[in-house]
Protein backbone atom coordinates (compact mmCIF):
# COMPACT_ATOMS: atom_id res chain seq x y z
CA UNK A 1 0.00 0.00 0.00
CA UNK A 2 1.32 3.42 -0.74
CA UNK A 3 1.28 6.82 0.93
CA UNK A 4 -0.62 9.28 0.20
CA UNK A 5 1.41 11.30 -2.08
CA UNK A 6 -0.17 14.70 -0.61
CA UNK A 7 1.14 13.48 3.11
CA UNK A 8 4.65 13.98 1.67
CA UNK A 9 4.00 17.44 0.13
CA UNK A 10 1.73 19.27 2.80
CA UNK A 11 4.11 21.44 4.58
CA UNK A 12 5.63 20.12 7.92
CA UNK A 13 6.03 22.11 10.91
CA UNK A 14 9.89 21.22 12.12
CA UNK A 15 9.55 23.06 15.06
CA UNK A 16 10.80 21.35 17.94
CA UNK A 17 7.46 20.92 20.66
CA UNK A 18 8.01 20.78 24.30
CA UNK A 19 5.14 19.09 26.28
CA UNK A 20 4.33 21.56 29.14
CA UNK A 21 2.21 21.58 32.48
CA UNK A 22 0.05 24.57 32.35
CA UNK A 23 -0.25 25.65 36.56
CA UNK A 24 -1.90 28.28 38.28
CA UNK A 25 -1.42 30.91 41.10
CA UNK A 26 -3.95 33.17 42.23
CA UNK A 27 -5.26 34.49 38.96
CA UNK A 28 -2.21 34.10 36.42
CA UNK A 29 -1.46 30.73 34.47
CA UNK A 30 2.09 29.51 33.98
CA UNK A 31 3.79 27.73 30.99
CA UNK A 32 6.30 24.91 32.85
CA UNK A 33 8.24 22.26 30.83
CA UNK A 34 7.12 19.01 31.44
CA UNK A 35 10.77 17.65 31.24
CA UNK A 36 11.50 19.04 34.26
CA UNK A 37 9.16 18.17 36.53
CA UNK A 38 9.82 14.83 38.32
CA UNK A 39 6.48 14.65 40.03
CA UNK A 40 3.02 16.49 40.52
CA UNK A 41 1.27 15.49 43.91
CA UNK A 42 -1.45 17.10 45.57
CA UNK A 43 -0.57 18.63 48.99
CA UNK A 44 -2.84 16.53 50.81
CA UNK A 45 -0.80 13.43 50.08
CA UNK A 46 2.22 14.65 51.35
CA UNK A 47 1.43 14.33 54.86
CA UNK A 48 4.52 13.45 57.22
CA UNK A 49 6.58 14.23 54.55
CA UNK A 50 7.44 17.77 55.28
CA UNK A 51 9.54 19.05 57.84
CA UNK A 52 9.17 22.32 58.95
CA UNK A 53 12.66 24.64 59.01
CA UNK A 54 14.42 25.66 62.12
CA UNK A 55 16.06 28.98 60.49
CA UNK A 56 14.28 29.98 57.19
CA UNK A 57 16.33 31.99 55.72
CA UNK A 58 13.63 33.01 52.74
CA UNK A 59 10.64 33.95 53.22
CA UNK A 60 9.56 31.35 50.45
CA UNK A 61 10.88 28.41 51.69
CA UNK A 62 9.90 27.27 55.30
CA UNK A 63 9.77 23.71 54.89
CA UNK A 64 11.56 20.91 53.12
CA UNK A 65 10.05 17.80 51.77
CA UNK A 66 11.24 13.98 51.86
CA UNK A 67 10.50 12.21 48.20
CA UNK A 68 11.81 8.84 47.14
CA UNK A 69 15.15 9.09 49.69
CA UNK A 70 15.71 13.27 48.33
CA UNK A 71 14.76 15.83 49.98
CA UNK A 72 13.50 19.63 48.17
CA UNK A 73 12.52 22.75 49.79
CA UNK A 74 9.51 23.99 49.14
CA UNK A 75 8.72 27.16 47.51
CA UNK A 76 5.32 28.93 47.77
CA UNK A 77 4.82 30.33 44.19
CA UNK A 78 2.88 33.13 45.19
CA UNK A 79 5.59 34.30 47.64
CA UNK A 80 8.39 33.99 44.47
CA UNK A 81 6.08 35.38 41.93
CA UNK A 82 5.44 38.45 44.67
CA UNK A 83 1.21 37.74 44.30
CA UNK A 84 -1.36 37.92 47.13
CA UNK A 85 -2.06 34.96 49.59
CA UNK A 86 -3.46 31.95 47.87
CA UNK A 87 -4.59 28.42 48.56
CA UNK A 88 -1.93 25.98 46.99
CA UNK A 89 -3.25 22.52 46.31
CA UNK A 90 -0.61 20.96 44.16
CA UNK A 91 2.96 20.39 44.59
CA UNK A 92 5.32 20.51 41.57
CA UNK A 93 8.33 18.23 42.59
CA UNK A 94 11.28 19.44 40.06
CA UNK A 95 13.82 17.11 38.09
CA UNK A 96 17.58 18.92 38.40
CA UNK A 97 16.77 21.40 41.28
CA UNK A 98 16.48 20.37 44.92
CA UNK A 99 13.23 22.39 44.65
CA UNK A 100 9.05 21.87 45.34
CA UNK A 101 7.19 24.26 44.17
CA UNK A 102 3.91 24.78 45.54
CA UNK A 103 1.01 25.99 43.25
CA UNK A 104 -2.84 26.04 43.51
CA UNK A 105 -3.60 23.84 40.51
CA UNK A 106 -2.80 22.50 37.32
CA UNK A 107 -5.10 23.67 34.56
CA UNK A 108 -3.67 20.64 31.64
CA UNK A 109 -0.83 19.45 30.04
CA UNK A 110 -0.34 21.07 26.65
CA UNK A 111 2.13 21.03 23.51
CA UNK A 112 4.33 24.32 23.20
CA UNK A 113 5.59 24.89 19.93
CA UNK A 114 7.85 27.96 20.28
CA UNK A 115 9.26 30.17 23.71
CA UNK A 116 9.87 34.30 22.96
CA UNK A 117 12.43 35.74 23.92
CA UNK A 118 11.43 37.77 27.28
CA UNK A 119 11.71 41.60 25.49
CA UNK A 120 14.56 43.21 26.60
CA UNK A 121 11.81 46.15 28.33
CA UNK A 122 11.60 43.64 31.44
CA UNK A 123 14.70 44.02 33.05
CA UNK A 124 13.67 42.28 36.88
CA UNK A 125 13.28 39.59 38.42
CA UNK A 126 11.07 38.01 35.85
CA UNK A 127 14.07 37.80 34.34
CA UNK A 128 15.28 35.00 35.84
CA UNK A 129 11.83 33.47 36.76
CA UNK A 130 10.77 32.78 33.05
CA UNK A 131 12.76 30.76 30.41
CA UNK A 132 10.44 33.43 27.81
CA UNK A 133 6.92 33.30 26.32
CA UNK A 134 4.44 31.51 25.00
CA UNK A 135 1.09 31.01 22.57
CA UNK A 136 -1.48 28.26 24.01
CA UNK A 137 -4.73 28.72 22.98
CA UNK A 138 -3.95 32.30 21.67
CA UNK A 139 -2.94 33.20 25.39
CA UNK A 140 0.39 34.76 26.26
CA UNK A 141 2.01 32.50 28.94
CA UNK A 142 5.23 32.84 30.76
CA UNK A 143 7.56 29.77 30.77
CA UNK A 144 8.81 29.17 34.13
CA UNK A 145 12.93 28.85 34.18
CA UNK A 146 12.95 25.71 36.56
CA UNK A 147 16.13 26.66 37.84
CA UNK A 148 14.20 30.15 38.57
CA UNK A 149 12.73 28.92 41.78
CA UNK A 150 15.69 28.99 43.89
CA UNK A 151 18.72 30.47 42.36
CA UNK A 152 22.75 29.18 43.53
CA UNK A 153 23.06 32.12 45.93
CA UNK A 154 19.43 31.36 47.51
CA UNK A 155 20.50 27.79 47.91
CA UNK A 156 23.58 28.62 49.16
CA UNK A 157 21.60 31.04 51.78
CA UNK A 158 19.38 28.17 52.97
CA UNK A 159 22.52 25.72 52.75
CA UNK A 160 24.34 28.19 55.10
CA UNK A 161 20.93 28.33 57.65
CA UNK A 162 20.44 25.00 57.20
CA UNK A 163 23.82 23.30 57.05
CA UNK A 164 23.22 19.61 55.65
CA UNK A 165 19.26 19.58 56.37
CA UNK A 166 18.58 18.45 53.03
CA UNK A 167 20.97 15.59 53.10
CA UNK A 168 20.49 14.70 56.86
CA UNK A 169 15.98 14.53 56.12
CA UNK A 170 17.08 12.53 53.00
CA UNK A 171 19.20 9.69 55.07
CA UNK A 172 16.95 9.66 57.55
CA UNK A 173 14.25 8.88 55.17
CA UNK A 174 16.22 5.85 53.76
CA UNK A 175 16.64 4.47 57.14
CA UNK A 176 13.06 4.70 58.02
CA UNK A 177 12.31 3.23 54.56
CA UNK A 178 11.94 -1.02 54.61
CA UNK A 179 14.91 -2.64 52.80
CA UNK B 1 -0.84 56.28 10.27
CA UNK B 2 1.39 57.92 7.27
CA UNK B 3 3.60 60.59 6.58
CA UNK B 4 5.86 61.76 4.04
CA UNK B 5 9.23 60.97 4.08
CA UNK B 6 12.30 63.75 2.90
CA UNK B 7 10.26 66.67 4.49
CA UNK B 8 12.98 68.80 5.76
CA UNK B 9 10.39 70.03 8.89
CA UNK B 10 10.12 67.57 11.09
CA UNK B 11 7.14 65.44 12.18
CA UNK B 12 5.63 64.58 15.18
CA UNK B 13 2.85 62.62 16.76
CA UNK B 14 0.86 64.05 19.23
CA UNK B 15 -1.14 61.81 21.10
CA UNK B 16 -2.83 62.29 25.32
CA UNK B 17 -1.81 60.67 28.06
CA UNK B 18 -4.55 61.04 30.62
CA UNK B 19 -5.08 64.46 30.08
CA UNK B 20 -1.63 65.48 28.77
CA UNK B 21 -1.43 66.10 25.45
CA UNK B 22 2.45 65.56 24.72
CA UNK B 23 4.52 64.99 20.64
CA UNK B 24 7.07 62.56 20.16
CA UNK B 25 9.14 62.19 16.98
CA UNK B 26 7.59 60.63 14.24
CA UNK B 27 10.90 58.29 13.83
CA UNK B 28 10.11 56.65 16.82
CA UNK B 29 6.30 55.93 16.29
CA UNK B 30 5.49 52.54 14.17
CA UNK B 31 1.91 52.24 14.32
CA UNK B 32 -1.44 52.81 16.11
CA UNK B 33 -3.03 49.85 17.37
CA UNK B 34 -6.96 49.76 18.67
CA UNK B 35 -8.32 47.36 21.46
CA UNK B 36 -5.35 44.49 21.70
CA UNK B 37 -6.51 41.96 23.95
CA UNK B 38 -3.57 42.88 27.11
CA UNK B 39 -1.94 40.00 28.50
CA UNK B 40 -0.56 40.20 32.25
CA UNK B 41 1.95 38.26 34.21
CA UNK B 42 3.76 38.70 37.49
CA UNK B 43 6.78 40.80 37.00
CA UNK B 44 8.86 43.62 38.82
CA UNK B 45 9.68 46.31 36.31
CA UNK B 46 8.06 49.37 36.73
CA UNK B 47 5.17 50.92 34.07
CA UNK B 48 4.99 47.72 32.01
CA UNK B 49 1.42 46.71 32.66
CA UNK B 50 1.70 43.48 30.58
CA UNK B 51 2.04 43.04 26.93
CA UNK B 52 0.28 42.94 23.60
CA UNK B 53 0.14 40.08 20.80
CA UNK B 54 1.35 41.86 17.51
CA UNK B 55 1.50 40.21 14.15
CA UNK B 56 3.79 36.89 15.93
CA UNK B 57 5.58 39.33 18.49
CA UNK B 58 5.21 39.97 21.64
CA UNK B 59 4.97 43.92 22.56
CA UNK B 60 5.10 45.19 26.23
CA UNK B 61 2.73 47.82 27.09
CA UNK B 62 4.48 50.73 29.17
CA UNK B 63 2.41 52.99 30.84
CA UNK B 64 4.33 56.87 30.60
CA UNK B 65 1.09 57.86 33.19
CA UNK B 66 3.82 57.69 36.59
CA UNK B 67 6.16 60.10 34.69
CA UNK B 68 3.98 62.59 33.00
CA UNK B 69 1.43 62.34 35.29
CA UNK B 70 2.38 61.09 38.42
CA UNK B 71 -0.24 58.16 38.62
CA UNK B 72 -1.12 55.73 36.47
CA UNK B 73 -3.10 57.17 33.13
CA UNK B 74 -6.49 55.99 32.52
CA UNK B 75 -7.70 52.77 30.69
CA UNK B 76 -7.37 53.23 27.36
CA UNK B 77 -8.27 52.02 23.89
CA UNK B 78 -5.37 52.67 21.64
CA UNK B 79 -2.29 51.74 21.85
CA UNK B 80 0.79 54.07 20.18
CA UNK B 81 3.36 51.65 19.29
CA UNK B 82 7.19 52.87 19.17
CA UNK B 83 10.88 52.05 19.09
CA UNK B 84 12.61 51.82 22.03
CA UNK B 85 16.37 51.84 21.98
CA UNK B 86 17.37 49.79 24.50
CA UNK B 87 21.39 49.83 24.67
CA UNK B 88 22.47 49.11 21.04
CA UNK B 89 19.30 46.99 19.94
CA UNK B 90 15.80 48.86 19.51
CA UNK B 91 12.24 47.22 20.89
CA UNK B 92 8.86 48.11 20.05
CA UNK B 93 6.90 48.81 22.99
CA UNK B 94 3.15 50.00 23.41
CA UNK B 95 2.14 53.08 24.90
CA UNK B 96 -1.93 53.17 26.23
CA UNK B 97 -3.07 56.87 24.68
CA UNK B 98 -6.45 58.38 25.64
CA UNK B 99 -8.25 59.73 22.36
CA UNK B 100 -7.22 60.65 19.16
CA UNK B 101 -3.62 61.04 17.74
CA UNK B 102 -2.84 63.58 15.63
CA UNK B 103 0.59 63.67 13.03
CA UNK B 104 1.86 67.23 12.58
CA UNK B 105 5.22 68.90 11.31
CA UNK B 106 6.38 72.14 13.04
CA UNK B 107 9.61 73.21 14.45
CA UNK B 108 10.71 72.94 17.88
CA UNK B 109 11.25 75.83 20.37
CA UNK B 110 13.15 75.83 23.65
CA UNK B 111 11.27 73.32 26.24
CA UNK B 112 9.21 75.07 28.75
CA UNK B 113 9.10 72.59 30.85
CA UNK B 114 11.49 72.05 33.13
CA UNK B 115 11.40 68.50 33.04
CA UNK B 116 14.50 66.70 32.15
CA UNK B 117 12.25 64.30 29.71
CA UNK B 118 11.32 67.31 27.64
CA UNK B 119 13.31 67.88 25.46
CA UNK B 120 11.55 70.86 23.38
CA UNK B 121 8.03 72.53 22.47
CA UNK B 122 5.59 72.39 19.53
CA UNK B 123 3.57 75.60 18.77
CA UNK B 124 -0.02 73.90 17.29
CA UNK B 125 -2.36 76.74 17.24
CA UNK B 126 -0.90 78.50 20.11
CA UNK B 127 -1.15 75.23 21.94
CA UNK B 128 1.77 74.58 23.78
CA UNK B 129 2.95 70.61 23.42
CA UNK B 130 5.95 69.27 25.19
CA UNK B 131 8.23 67.12 22.98
CA UNK B 132 9.60 63.89 24.60
CA UNK B 133 12.32 61.68 25.10
CA UNK B 134 10.78 58.82 25.32
CA UNK B 135 13.67 56.87 27.46
CA UNK B 136 13.90 59.34 29.37
CA UNK B 137 10.11 59.64 30.22
CA UNK B 138 10.05 55.95 30.66
CA UNK B 139 13.31 56.52 32.93
CA UNK B 140 11.42 59.18 35.06
CA UNK B 141 8.13 57.48 35.37
CA UNK B 142 9.78 54.10 36.55
CA UNK B 143 12.08 56.38 39.20
CA UNK B 144 8.63 57.74 40.46
CA UNK B 145 7.21 54.15 40.53
CA UNK B 146 10.07 52.69 42.56
CA UNK B 147 10.33 55.50 44.55
CA UNK B 148 6.15 54.77 45.46
CA UNK B 149 6.06 51.43 46.31
CA UNK B 150 9.07 51.35 49.37
CA UNK B 151 6.61 54.60 50.29
CA UNK B 152 3.90 52.67 50.33
CA UNK B 153 5.19 49.50 52.07
CA UNK B 154 5.93 51.42 54.63
CA UNK B 155 2.86 52.95 55.04
CA UNK B 156 1.02 49.35 55.26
Amino acid sequence: MTQPVSSSLMPRDTRRREQVAVFSIAQYSFAISAASVQEIRSTDSLGGTVVELDRPALRKVRHIVERDSRAYYVVSGYEHFHLPSSRPTTVLILRGAPVAVLVDRIEEMAEMKVVLELPKSFRGDERTWYRGLTVLDRKVLPVANHLGFLTAVELQQLEEQNPGLLQTAAASRREREPA
Amino acid sequence: MSTETGSPVPSFVVFHVGRRRVALSREYVAELIASPILYSFPHTTPLITGVVLRRGRIVPVLDLGPGLLGEPSPSARFFLVVERRISSNSERCAIPVQGECELVSGITLAPTSQEEFVTGCLDLNEEQIDVLDLEKAIAAGAKSQEEAIPAAEALS
